[in-house]
């Protein structure tokens, strides 16, 4: 009978550790890993992925009845909807400063300030701030963000070809985190790494955030990048080995699928369930594509990606299959 | 510099190959030692041991240096040092290589090219016989036409002659004026049948002529060779008229489709023929119609103009040409001011961005016979590639756009007088010096110089990986003359001003500018790296890569390594072979087994399309960034880059 | 292990006569590593060659066919690790699984809902592709009876789950024209599970849950009996410990080339789950990592069709994108006054463009060009999103007649393209939208006032 000889591939490379918080506040180091997602019999996986939770500056009128519903009164303020989510599980907290978006409010670096501030005090979670993805706004509104929260080791976002240097000379000179995001190609990524590595940002200070594509909108590709991102990192490139961050939450209840419960075909069964799985489904093949941070919306996919990522590094330390 | 001390001593260096000896102290710099010898070498950075490119060979003794990143270990080991650099410290026996090729831009005739050399056996396919006819009787009054037939099967051992019925009109005027003796000029092997070309009374000597055509689509190369000897006799070159009607191929097919558009662009490069056919005549006495045969090499566009074949879905997907082997015609037929019944032959193409000017060039450059693996690149408004050897061949060509000649560049020139063509940019200062063509005030800049500047704004960090000009770094090392600033269209950095410039206006490089150079480049590179993964090999396991084309001769290796354009090889690796398309069509007219090799080529190759390769666009972002997103593939620009921070 | 193209040309005639009607042989070559091509297209290759070819194009994990025609599916024949490497080719099988314990009814129920069901996305119709028929009851009539009640009531390849070879030879007397997948052979009972398999010509599932040698030992086994359509169950459950034995075992055959264990693996993802959501979360995971076919337990739409849509999506071929079929498409119940947006048929700029849309709260009308799958700059490089392109379309689907204000919103990329397109759609207004699609939304808002 033919021996069976486990392959066991040796990777040359190791992602960056990453660490948030920090300085009083909790700390959640992501990142490190020598193997691809939850191969444990392989290579150290020091750390489990994170969950951020999302939470805006302003009451999104536009977010799905269904999850408006289960927020309730929290979404009326970030520092409130913050301590909701810390108490629901959230590993991380993800500020959107949507408010700063010039329809929704354009608020400036003063409210930034303000409730950055106010999550920071509501919460001792490690805390992401992204900007309104309006570039001039972003400078704005995450310059101020990073100064408020100085020595706090945020992770800021998002920095993007056209507006990095701001931002990531804002990390520097306070201390925090830098987001690149880049649209699902893995050159760009990389490049991106490369630009605000040669800022002056160290590579235990960025996080990439290569583009989700919700399931059924793109899922595949956002996929294949980052398992390609992770097998570059592994082999050793540097610049590519940055632990990776993606917006789930948002992509998945931007979709019809779980924004919408009438008016859709009866084969796509009953809404509430369909939403949570579009989203759980998103989370668990991104964390199995590497991912190290996803940000969600809904409690119940937030327990339940727990719940799976429990699952996954219980395998962790063992050294067989 | 280091002055000598009362104790210090002196030493004998000698450098070879000249074997000059010169006596310096202890401490000299070697470049100072050749420089009192009268040895000069070229010190591009200055002697700041920036660049890399004053290296000579330590053959015999020691040397003080500090380790340089521009040298590998094993040509440490080998002795190669930088002479700005390393100082005398014993007796020493030096090599000073030749310098680096940097060929000006050709002026419209050059019998430079007469050392050609032809490397194949001189068999041309015309050939000129004296023929003895016995005249006719009242016993044999067989026909003239029988009578030379029958004296050139027996003179020649062709099997059957072919005559036109305009030469048959000449041929008993022929016949008696030379008192049956006449000089056939015919076409056709012995053995096979035979075409008569022309027919002349008497004995006929001295060269028997033809021509080597090479149709670019920015220049039209003339070669004239006696067929009699195998010389190369002259050549002469002019810009292709049909430029008129537009730059690249894709404009000119366009053009094409236009009422008369085709014969317009068939007349236009006809004439530009013409004319440089009757430059050549003049200046060497003789007669165009002594012309006896044309050998043609073109892109496949322009061969289908050249002949009057519509071009238009060479253009349009899936690309395909009306031929890529073209029948043989006579000039007659195409109004080529040459002898009417010469033979007019276009070589073949591959497909319809690999030519006639590739399958002519790879047999040209030796690649369709190499052992080893070998890269054939032709860089113009296309980038054509070939890749392989002696066992297979595979092509691309990627659109590379043009660049490189200078369009679509704002300070973009072609390679002529007052074209930079070299930028050196001080790391500290960040002040450019630029070399201009025929040592004038620049006008503009062209391909070299664009790689050139490219190269230097990168390594001194005027611009980041990604091609954007770093206007705050460059203020603070320029201060108040600072040459970045926001233009019009985007940030610029200005390499001459108006008062520096022979156009009395600033010329400069802008973002735009160089995204444009780093698409070009990244179009190029990305079709390397396709090729070579299609073979399933690295750029390691190229042996050599062939340079051809114009564009070639001006490039400079390493600057195009540092911006990514050529892959990370050893510099010797690099050949330049200059105009590889006019010398393959000179083999052709000259030997019918050149002509039959590249025949063979163009039916081996193998055309790869890269618009069908899902992959380029990938490989096009990751090249379009300087030098190349995976900087492991340039490890030499990433220890210079480590050196300059 | 696949040869490459110069590997291939190697062992060809290099005549390039072009008779296999190639341009050369290397092209020949390239064609046949890339599978686009026969070698029998080539009229003068060598035995030698022949030989050498066929070993390598042998599959290293056997295509196994479940089920006869018309309806049966085909797992297997993989070659990659990951889908960017090539593509995974043969989409995981999503089976429901019923019991004989249950009543008829809930059965025929079952049975009837996984058969029908069916869902539309982007032009493509999704479905399950069989129903597995688990021996609860330990009774063999009852076995037989369900198998032939399922049967009966549905033309979806069975599977059918029972470890005593004499029940399963029972059902196997009612269904085996219909070719069943057996599971499962066993170290207890392969020997006559194996006989079953060779004599009514069915694939069978080896189940050996002490790890992966010895379920190579058992296939060893079994496939030296002459059954060659083998599919098999490491036997582990949970989530860490699917993802690694599948990912050694899509490994050993790959990289190893591991004939013993390349074969396709099936998965029950309920038997590890506490809920239906983790029951679906752990189908993805193994529908992304490795597995052939997945038995589910439970049946609701809402978890199938998210379910579906993975599938789809990693199944996607990688270097062909999936298109949109063109055409227009509804958002939000929109009127003939809502919104006329244009985009192209490649399904990122679809996708990206529908769920700003969506997300939007406009109701209003997507316009999908046909660009043969090239996003909007490509294909307007390409000549394929111009304006007589799109001036047909509008036209074609009688956009005219859907939306009363003939005006319609170009992709801010193609500006240009808007003096043309008006003069090609006479009366009509083209107004020039934003050119990233996440500011459609603010677009809407801004300038949509009628």
């Amino acid at each position: 009978m033919p021996a069976v000889e486990l392959p066991v591939q040796k990777w040359p490379g190791r992602i960056h550790e990453v660490t948030l918080g920090g300085n009083g506040r909790k700390k959640v180091v992501v990142g490190g890993e020598a193997t691809l997602p939850f191969l444990h019999f392989e290579g150290a996986i020091p750390h489990r992925p994170a969950i951020a939770i999302e939470v805006h500056d302003r009451n999104p009128a536009e977010w799905a009845e269904n999850l408006r519903q289960v927020w309730g009164s929290a979404l009326k303020s970030p520092a409130a909807w913050a301590k909701k989510a810390s108490e629901l599980g959230a590993d991380l907290i993800a500020l959107r400063l949507s408010s700063a978006h010039p329809e929704n409010g354009n608020t400036g670096a003063e409210a930034a300030k303000k409730n950055v501030a106010q999550v920071l005090e509501a919460v001792d979670l490690p805390v992401i701030v992204l900007g309104p993805e309006v570039a001039e706004k972003d400078n704005e509104v995450l310059m101020a963000a990073a100064e408020a929260a100085r020595g706090q080791r945020l992770a800021i976002g998002d920095c993007m070809e056209k507006n990095y240097r701001t931002i990531a000379a804002a990390c520097i000179a306070n201390g925090h985190v830098a987001i690149g995001k880049t649209p699902i190609e893995i050159n760009l990524a990389k490049q991106l790494n490369i630009l605000i590595s040669d800022v002056g940002v160290s590579r235990d200070a960025i996080l990439m955030d290569p583009t989700t594509g919700a399931l059924g909108y793109g899922l595949e590709y956002s996929y294949s990048v980052m398992e390609r991102l992770r097998l570059a990192g592994l082999q050793g490139d540097a610049m590519t080995a940055m632990p990776m961050i993606c917006t789930v939450g948002e992509e998945a209840w931007r979709q019809k699928e779980a924004r919408v419960s009438e008016g859709v075909p009866t084969t796509w069964g009953q809404a509430k369930e369909r939403a949570i799985l579009w989203e759980g489904i998103t989370a668990i093949s991104l964390l199995e594509a590497g991912a190290d941070i996803v940000v969600l919306r809904h409690p119940r996919s937030v327990e339940l990606a727990r719940a799976t990522i429990d699952k996954l590094m219980a395998g962790a330390g063992q050294r067989s299959a | 510099m280091s002055t000598p001390s009362p104790s210090s001593k002196n030493f004998k260096v000698a450098f070879l190959p000249s074997h000059q000896e010169v006596e310096v102290p202890i401490g000299t710099t070697l470049q100072e030692a050749a420089d009192r010898n009268g040895i000069s070498i070229d010190l591009p950075c200055g002697g700041q041991g920036r660049c890399g490119r004053c290296r000579v060979k330590v053959e015999k003794g020691q040397v003080s240096q500090e380790d340089n990143p521009h040298l590998t270990p094993r040509q440490r080991e080998q002795g190669w040092v930088l002479s700005c650099q390393a100082q005398v410290a014993s007796d020493l026996v030096v090599t000073v290589p030749p310098p680096r090729e940097r060929a000006r831009a050709e002026t419209s005739t050059s019998r430079a090219a007469a050392t050609v050399r032809l490397e194949w056996p001189l068999e041309p396919a015309v050939r000129r016989a004296t023929l003895e006819i016995p005249p006719p009787t009242l016993e044999d009054n067989t026909s003239d036409l029988e009578r030379l037939e029958r004296a050139a099967k027996e003179a020649l051992g062709i099997a059957g002659l072919e005559v036109s019925l305009p030469l048959l009109r000449e041929l008993p005027q022929a016949l008696r004026q030379g008192e049956w003796r006449v000089t056939a000029i015919l076409e056709g092997a012995a053995g096979d049948r035979a075409r008569l070309v022309d027919i002349l009374p008497g004995e006929v000597k001295g060269p028997l002529w033809g021509m080597a055509v090479d149709i670019g689509t920015t220049n039209v190369v003339v070669y004239l060779a006696d067929m009699s000897s195998g010389h190369l006799r002259d050549s002469a070159s002019a810009p292709n008229s049909q430029a008129s009607c537009g730059e690249d191929v894709i404009s000119r097919i366009i053009y094409s489709l236009r009422p008369e558009g085709l014969k317009h662009l068939q007349e236009l490069v006809i004439q530009t023929l013409n004319e440089l056919l009757s430059e050549l005549a003049v200046r060497n006495g003789l007669a165009t119609t002594e012309i006896y045969d044309m050998v043609m090499a073109g892109n496949t566009t322009m061969s289908h103009l050249f002949l009057g074949i519509p071009p238009r879905h060479i253009r349009e997907e899936p690309y395909a040409p009306a031929a890529t082997r073209f029948p043989p015609t006579q000039a007659r037929e195409l109004g080529i001011n040459i002898n009417p019944n010469a033979s007019v032959t276009c070589l073949p193409s591959v497909a319809a961005y690999v030519g006639g000017d590739i399958t002519s060039g790879v047999v040209s450059s030796g690649l369709y016979k190499k052992k080893e693996l070998t890269l054939f690149m032709d860089v113009g408004t296309n980038g054509e590639i070939v890749l392989g050897g002696d066992d297979w061949l595979m092509t691309d060509a990627c659109s590379a756009g043009p660049a490189f000649e200078g369009a679509g560049i704002a300070s973009g020139m072609r390679a002529i007088k007052g074209a930079t063509e070299d930028v050196r940019i001080h790391s500290k200062t960040l002040e450019p010096t630029l070399k201009v063509i025929g040592d004038v005030k620049p006008l503009g800049i062209c391909g070299s110089g664009l790689i050139s500047a490219l190269a230097e704004m990168r390594v001194t960090g005027v611009v980041d990986r990604a091609g954007k000009i770093n206007l705050s770094y460059i203020r603070e090392a320029m201060g108040k003359r600072c040459r970045a600033r926001e233009g019009e269209h985007g940030k610029e950095f200005v390499l001459a001003w108006a008062s520096e410039s022979g156009t009395g206006e600033d010329i400069v490089l802008s973002e735009v500018d160089i995204n444009n150079l780093l698409r070009a480049k990244g179009a190029i590179y990305a079709g390397i790296t396709i090729m070579l993964r299609h073979a399933g090999v690295s750029p390691q396991d190229i042996n050599e890569v062939l340079i051809g084309g114009s564009f070639g001769r001006h490039i400079d290796v390493e600057e195009a390594i540092q911006t990514g354009l050529l892959p990370d090889l050893p510099w010797e690796r690099f050949k330049y072979l200059g105009n590889t398309s006019a010398l393959g069509a000179f083999q052709a007219l000259l030997s019918r087994q050149a002509r039959a090799a590249i025949k063979e080529v163009a039916g081996r190759m193998t055309y790869l399309e890269l618009i069908a390769d899902n992959s380029f666009m990938e490989e096009f972002t990751a090249a379009a960034f300087l030098p190349h997103t995976d900087m492991d593939r340039f490890p030499s620009m990433k220890n210079l880059l480590r050196e300059a921070s | 292990m696949p040869l490459s193209g110069i590997e291939i040309y190697k062992l060809l005639p290099k005549s390039n006569c072009k008779e296999c009607k190639f341009p050369t042989c290397l092209a020949f070559a390239m064609k046949l590593a890339q599978k686009q091509a026969e070698l029998s297209a080539c009229p003068y290759v060598s035995e030698e060659a022949k030989q050498a070819l066929d070993a390598a194009a042998r599959p290293p994990i056997r295509l196994v066919t479940v089920g006869a025609n018309p309806k049966s599916f085909q797992v297997g024949n993989e070659v990659v690790l990951f889908r960017h490497e090539k593509t995974f080719y043969h989409p995981t099988a999503l089976v429901v699984r019923v019991s004989d314990s249950d009543s008829a009814d809930s059965i025929a129920n079952r049975v009837k809902e996984a058969t029908t069901y069916t869902v539309e996305r982007v032009g493509h119709n999704m479905g399950l592709q069989g129903i597995a028929i688990q021996n609860k009851s330990g009774d063999k009539a009852a076995f037989a009876r369900c198998a032939q009640q399922v049967q009966s009531l549905t033309d979806l390849p069975l599977m059918l789950m029972a470890s005593d070879p004499g029940t399963m030879e029972a059902a196997l007397e009612k269904a085996a024209a219909q070719k069943p997948l057996l599971y499962a052979a066993t170290r207890d009972n392969w020997q006559p599970m194996a006989a079953l398999a060779k004599k009514y010509q069915c694939p069978v599932a080896i189940c050996e849950p002490g790890g992966l040698q010895p379920l190579s030992d058992l296939t060893e086994q079994v496939s030296k009996t002459g059954v060659e359509d083998i599919v098999l169950d490491p036997g582990v459950r949970d989530f860490n410990g699917s993802l690694v034995s599948l990912t050694q075992i899509r490994r050993l055959a790959l990289k190893s080339n591991f004939r013993p264990l390349g074969y396709p693996v099936i998965t029950f993802p309920s038997e590890a789950a506490s809920s239906l959501e983790e029951e679906a979360l752990l189908a993805g995971q193994q529908i992304a990592k490795y597995a052939s076919i997945v038995v589910l337990d439970h049946f609701s739409p809402e978890m199938v069709y998210p379910l579906l849509t993975l599938r789809m999506n990693i199944y996607t071929d990688p270097q062909k994108p999936i298109q949109v079929t063109p055409g227009v498409y509804p958002f939000g119940n929109p009127k003939p006054t809502s919104p006329l947006l244009v985009t192209t048929n490649f399904s990122l700029t679809y996708f990206s463009v529908a769920g700003e849309v969506e997300s939007s709260g406009f109701p209003s009308w997507l316009m999908v060009t046909d660009t043969e799958g090239l996003s909007v700059l490509t294909s307007w490089a390409a000549g394929k999103f111009d304006a007589p392109k799109i001036a047909k379309t509008v036209k074609e689907f009688k956009i005219s007649e859907m939306v009363s204000h003939q005006s319609l919103i170009l992709p801010g990329a193609v500006a240009v393209l808007r003096g043309e397109l008006e003069e090609e759609l006479s009366g009509w207004k083209v107004m020039v939208g934003p050119r990233d699609a996440v500011d459609i939304g603010s677009y809407l808002k801004r300038s949509w006032t009628s």
